[in-house]
């Protein structure tokens, strides 16, 4: 390689040299000793991110790529949340307090800030994208890192630190079969539609909707499209040309108005069932906005913002006040909602005295019922099976706060009750 | 045989759209040898003023404010950066503009938010039916304009001076000058252009098939790259017929996923590039592009 | 190499030494993360810089050295619902032959690479990038599909790359970032004299005249297309090697990462740094790398910049125009890159340092 001799011993030299120095005068020099967990005061055993007075919770969030507007909200919910708690006194005599991290949906960016606000936080309140938990799930799971993901995929399911909320989007389409078959007519022997995005979102709701079709006699006519993808006429040709019945529709919002406008415009007036991700009120004031009006429905967990339930009608109030002229969408709800796991779990865990990762953990999969207030009940107390097999029917409504209301209550159809989740 | 016959309208109509975006490159490159990155930020630029201004001057106004704007765009670019890089290679011009459409698109893309823009056109969502098959009018309307359009191209290239400054231009830059051929206003004006058949392209990617103007819009531009390059990168024809084949191959390995399951699902957005390497391979210079002769 | 460039070396070796002593775990992966950088961008500035040869392909590369590592150092199991196959070789094993198959790879796109130049190379490398991704969804046995793969850490002389089993260095706990550390150094210090002989030696000088003018580097005897797969393939390899230290950083693969803005962000990197050096990739590998992490870091003490999620410019909008306008004006008045200005300023003080570099900038005479 060119290099002199003496040279070289200099290098190697300095750097021993560099090596001596460097054992002196370092603050990471602990020895090693594990000072993971400590007793405070008040007799409450705490880890990383929690002091004896505050306790420090991450955000993992998209504000500057595709799922900015829906970032945005779950990140304002949630601040909205831990300052409602703080004012009645906080969790644990600590006040709670948060580290927000944008990663725009870039994988390196995301796992570079969890290095960086991980160790300062004992839990995750929300990251959005499943690519971002799977690439972090090892580090997660090493940490105990109690994560609330915002996304729906079943491949998140089986670590025991990681929460996916209500239902995954296998479930949700099961639910969604049931729900075409049970009241639009689709029977045995015909055919269906499913247009997915390539990736966890679109396979994990194929796997449901082509079990519930085995299971209903349907065939699933599949097609599968990538996120850059604008103009499904392609797409609808390969449909009409199958003469399905119905459509799902497993993609974002702007593919689905324009399959569900397409269709209509060339006489496939077919009932159109999406995920939860397939729809926003963005696309109503677009030309597609009539299409989607008219015969489209999507299965979703979480109660939509404009449901009865007191918790949400607060809930619209109180954001309307803190962020005035915001526009509300389903982010605000799951936001809330997943602020809500988080909390509820570091207050089991003060009641056990244990505020440790492992012990947020441990609190978070004691509890069986949670969240009759926000609608569903869902079950923590396992973690390779969905959280809760009810899926709500949601109409697209322009007057309506979040741009839609419930059509049919939450229901688990049987088909889901049996259903075996791969997990993975 | 319907299907077939539908995908194929749809994939002879959007390949049109390609073609106006590849003509774009192709007219860039003609005059400046660069490889313009930048050009999916001029759609950005053309559709975004079209959907800011259609509700209050009008479509067909605001149409053609965004054809200006981009053009505009264009221009400066040109005026600002390529004209006054001095670099070794016209690889590093072509970094350059992916330098300039980050910054373009970043800062769009924080206007328009998450928010879907419709551009108000007069076509909405009518459809016309031949037969059986059926095809929408904003695709008519893409397929005329785009053929008016490059065959306006091809003959302006042909028959007037700034065609034949260009051609020279192309063809020997330094000759073109010393015959008394300005440069800078060829170049200037390659680029005014690729940015106003930017904004035409812009329109009929955000019209009906589709719901508007988002960030995503500039994904498209990036098919039109094997477009322009299967058809030979210095060929206005080739620009043409590349958008056709793009356009009609993405439409049937879409529309026919089902039975090809074996090369994986999905492959409609692949085989544009997989038509592309094939051509490449049996045509380095693409279909109707200049070979170069020096063989040593 | 003159007395000055290797006190200089010298005193930058002893800093990275010393720095997982003292840099908390967010600052060492930022590092990881630029040195990987560093491997890929000293590959693609021997074909783009060097060669004149425009690479949009870079990140598929990244990704078949990565998958490569993790196909052949798992061992066969189940995931995501589906099996996984893998041939559980030892890591090293592993890690080199992920190098060769991205090596193989890049040869495979030999009859193209050998025959396209300019604006029909990168956009035939385009198309790398998009079939890449289609593989690593599709080819889920060995990709692990949509949810990618975890990565087998590193294992070298006894020595594991990972949290676990404990390791104290001088009352240092030693986690899988300080280990890695010093396996990265170790790479990006290999790669880069490997690459600086290959530069000023008589490959270099062929690289270069097939840059500055193709038909004299025919008439003076230089197989073109032969050197031009040759170049390609090299610079595939350390895209490879590039994915395999990514690969272990990230200890989990997933197919988005590999798409278009990694490619662009390699090419940024060399023009930002300065073209067909092995100096000029790194420091723009690590401008680039560095560039985000720092402004997100620090966004509440600069102006203009407004934190995570209180709207206005963010950090990360602010990083991507800083990046993008930094590419233009490097083009437009520091052809030689941030290593070239470095040199420039350095001319007038520095007497022996001046011959060297002078070779390095592109000149800017020669279009081709």
């Amino acid at each position: 390689m060119g290099i002199p001799r003496s040279p070289a011993r200099r290098i190697a030299a300095i750097a021993l040299l560099a090596l001596a120095v460097a054992s002196c005068a370092s603050e990471k020099a602990t020895g090693g000793a594990p000072a993971a967990s400590a007793v405070g005061g008040d007799g409450v055993k705490t880890g990383p991110g929690v002091t004896a007075d505050t306790i420090t919770l991450g955000l993992m969030t998209d504000l500057t790529g595709p799922y900015a507007s829906f970032g945005k909200s779950l990140t304002q919910a949630q601040q909205l949340y831990f300052e409602q708690i703080n004012t009645a006194g906080g969790v644990c005599g600590r006040k709670l307090e948060t580290i927000v991290r944008d990663h725009g949906y870039d994988v390196q960016k995301a796992v570079a800030a969890y290095t960086e606000i991980g160790p300062k936080s004992v839990a995750l309140a929300h990251v959005v994208g499943s690519p971002m938990v799977n690439a972090l799930k090892q580090r997660i799971e090493a940490d105990q890192m109690l994560t609330i993901p915002m996304a729906w995929a079943t491949g998140l399911l089986g670590s025991k630190p990681i929460q996916v909320t209500a239902t995954t989007y296998d479930i949700d389409m099961i639910n969604g079969v049931d729900f075409l078959v049970k009241e639009k007519g689709i029977k045995s022997g015909d055919k269906i539609g499913h247009l997915y995005f390539e990736g966890d979102y679109g396979e994990s709701a194929l796997n449901g909707s082509k079990y519930a079709a085995e299971k209903l006699g349907l065939t699933v006519v599949e097609q599968k499209i990538k996120a850059t993808d604008q103009d499904m006429s392609a797409q609808v040709a390969a449909f009409k040309a199958e003469d399905v019945k119905a459509i799902l529709v497993s993609v974002g919002p702007k593919q689905t108005a324009s399959l569900v406008g397409v269709s209509l415009a060339k006489g496939m007036d077919v009932p159109f069932v999406g995920s939860n991700s397939a729809y926003s009120p963005q696309l109503l004031p677009t030309p597609a906005g009539p299409a989607l009006l008219k015969d489209f429905y999507y299965m979703t967990g979480g109660a939509p913002i404009s449901s009865d339930q007191p918790a949400m009608k607060k809930l619209a109030a109180d954001y309307a006040a803190k962020y005035p002229g915001v526009e509300i969408d389903s982010g605000v709800s799951a936001g809330y909602s997943a602020a809500g796991i988080v909390v509820d779990a570091l207050k089991k865990a003060c009641e056990s005295k244990d505020l440790t990762r492992a012990g947020v953990v441990a609190a978070h999969r004691s509890q069986s019922a949670w969240g009759e207030a926000f609608g569903t009940s869902m079950d923590f107390t396992t973690f390779d099976k969905p959280a809760s097999l009810l899926s709500y029917v949601a109409k697209p409504d322009k007057a309506a706060l979040g741009g839609s209301v419930i059509y049919r209550e939450a229901a688990a159809s049987d088909l889901a009750k049996e259903y075996q989740v791969p997990v993975g | 045989m319907i299907t077939f016959l539908e995908l194929l309208a749809n994939g002879i109509s959007v390949g049109t759209v390609y073609a106006l975006i590849a003509l774009g490159f192709v007219i860039i490159f003609k005059a400046t040898e660069v490889l313009n990155f930048a050009h999916a930020s001029l759609l950005l630029v053309g559709g975004f003023i079209i959907a800011k201004l259609h509700a209050s001057v009008g479509f067909w106004l605001a149409l053609l404010i965004g054809i200006a704007g981009a053009a505009l765009v264009g221009a400066l670019i040109e005026f600002l950066v390529i004209r006054r890089a001095n670099v070794a290679s016209h690889s590093v011009l072509a970094i350059a503009t992916i330098g300039i459409d980050i910054v373009l698109t970043t800062e769009l893309t924080r206007e328009i938010g998450a928010d879907v823009l419709a551009l108000g056109d007069p076509w909405r969502d009518q459809v016309l039916h031949l037969g059986a098959v059926s095809i929408a009018q904003t695709r008519v309307a893409a397929l005329v304009v785009a053929t008016v359009l490059i065959t306006a191209f091809l003959l302006a290239f042909k028959y007037t001076n700034w065609g034949i400054a260009m051609r020279a231009t192309a063809e020997d830059s330094e000759t073109a000058a010393l015959m008394g051929v300005r440069r800078g206003r060829v170049s200037m004006g390659a680029w005014a252009i690729a940015g106003a058949l930017a904004a035409v392209a812009a329109l009929f990617l955000c019209v009906f098939p589709t719901p508007g103007l988002d960030r995503s819009t500039t994904f498209a531009a990036m098919k039109a790259f094997p477009a322009a390059i299967l058809g030979g990168l210095d060929s206005t024809t080739g620009a043409l017929v590349g958008g056709l084949i793009i356009g009609v191959t993405e439409a049937l390995m879409s529309g026919y996923q089902n039975d090809m399951v074996f090369l994986g699902r999905g492959i409609g957005d692949v085989a544009p590039f997989l038509v592309m390497i094939v051509i490449l391979l049996i045509r380095p210079a693409g279909l109707f592009g200049t070979r170069e002769l020096a063989r040593v | 190499m003159s007395r000055r460039t290797l006190l200089w070396s010298a005193v930058l070796l002893a800093a990275a030494v010393i720095a997982p002593f003292y840099l908390e775990g967010f600052w060492l992966q930022a590092g990881l993360f630029a040195m990987s950088a560093a491997v890929g961008a000293i590959g693609i500035n021997l074909l783009t810089g060097a060669t004149g040869q425009l690479s949009m392909g870079h990140a598929f590369f990244l990704a078949i050295g990565a998958y490569a590592y993790v196909y052949f150092a798992s061992e066969p199991g189940q995931g995501g619902g589906h099996a996984l196959a893998g041939l559980g070789l030892p890591t090293p094993v592993a890690a080199i032959l992920a190098v060769v198959v991205a090596g193989v790879a890049g040869g495979v796109f030999s009859p193209i690479a050998g025959r396209l130049k300019g604006a029909y190379l990168g956009i035939a490398t385009l198309a790398l990038v998009f079939l890449g991704q289609h593989l690593l969804f599709n080819v889920e046995p060995v990709t692990g599909g949509f949810n990618g793969r975890a990565v087998p850490p590193m294992e070298l002389f006894g020595l594991v790359f990972a949290d676990s089993p404990a390791l104290v260095v001088a009352q240092v706990p030693f986690g899988a970032l300080e280990r890695l550390w010093f396996l990265g150094l170790a790479v990006v210090v290999c790669a880069g004299l490997f690459a600086r002989g290959v530069l000023r030696g008589r490959p270099g000088r062929a690289m270069n005249t097939i840059r500055d003018h193709e038909i004299a580097a025919g008439v003076m005897g230089v197989p073109v297309a032969r050197y031009r797969a040759g170049v390609f393939v090299l610079s595939s390899m350390y895209g490879g090697l590039a994915g395999v230290l990514i690969a272990l950083v990230f200890q989990r693969t997933v197919p988005e990462y590999f798409g278009l803005l990694l490619s662009l962000d390699y090419l940024a990197m060399i023009i930002i740094g300065g073209l067909g050096s092995v100096a000029g990739a790194v420091i723009g590998a690590v401008f680039i790398s560095m560039l985000p992490q720092l402004l997100t870091r620090y966004s509440d003490a600069l102006p203009l910049v407004a934190e995570p999620g209180s709207g206005g410019v963010s950090p990360a909008e602010a990083a991507r125009i800083l990046y993008g306008a930094a590419v233009v004006v490097i083009v437009l008045f520091l052809p030689g890159g941030l290593f070239g200005l470095a040199g420039r300023l350095r001319l007038p003080l520095g007497r022996r340092a001046a011959p060297v570099l002078a070779t390095k900038t592109p000149s800017p005479d020669t279009r081709n």
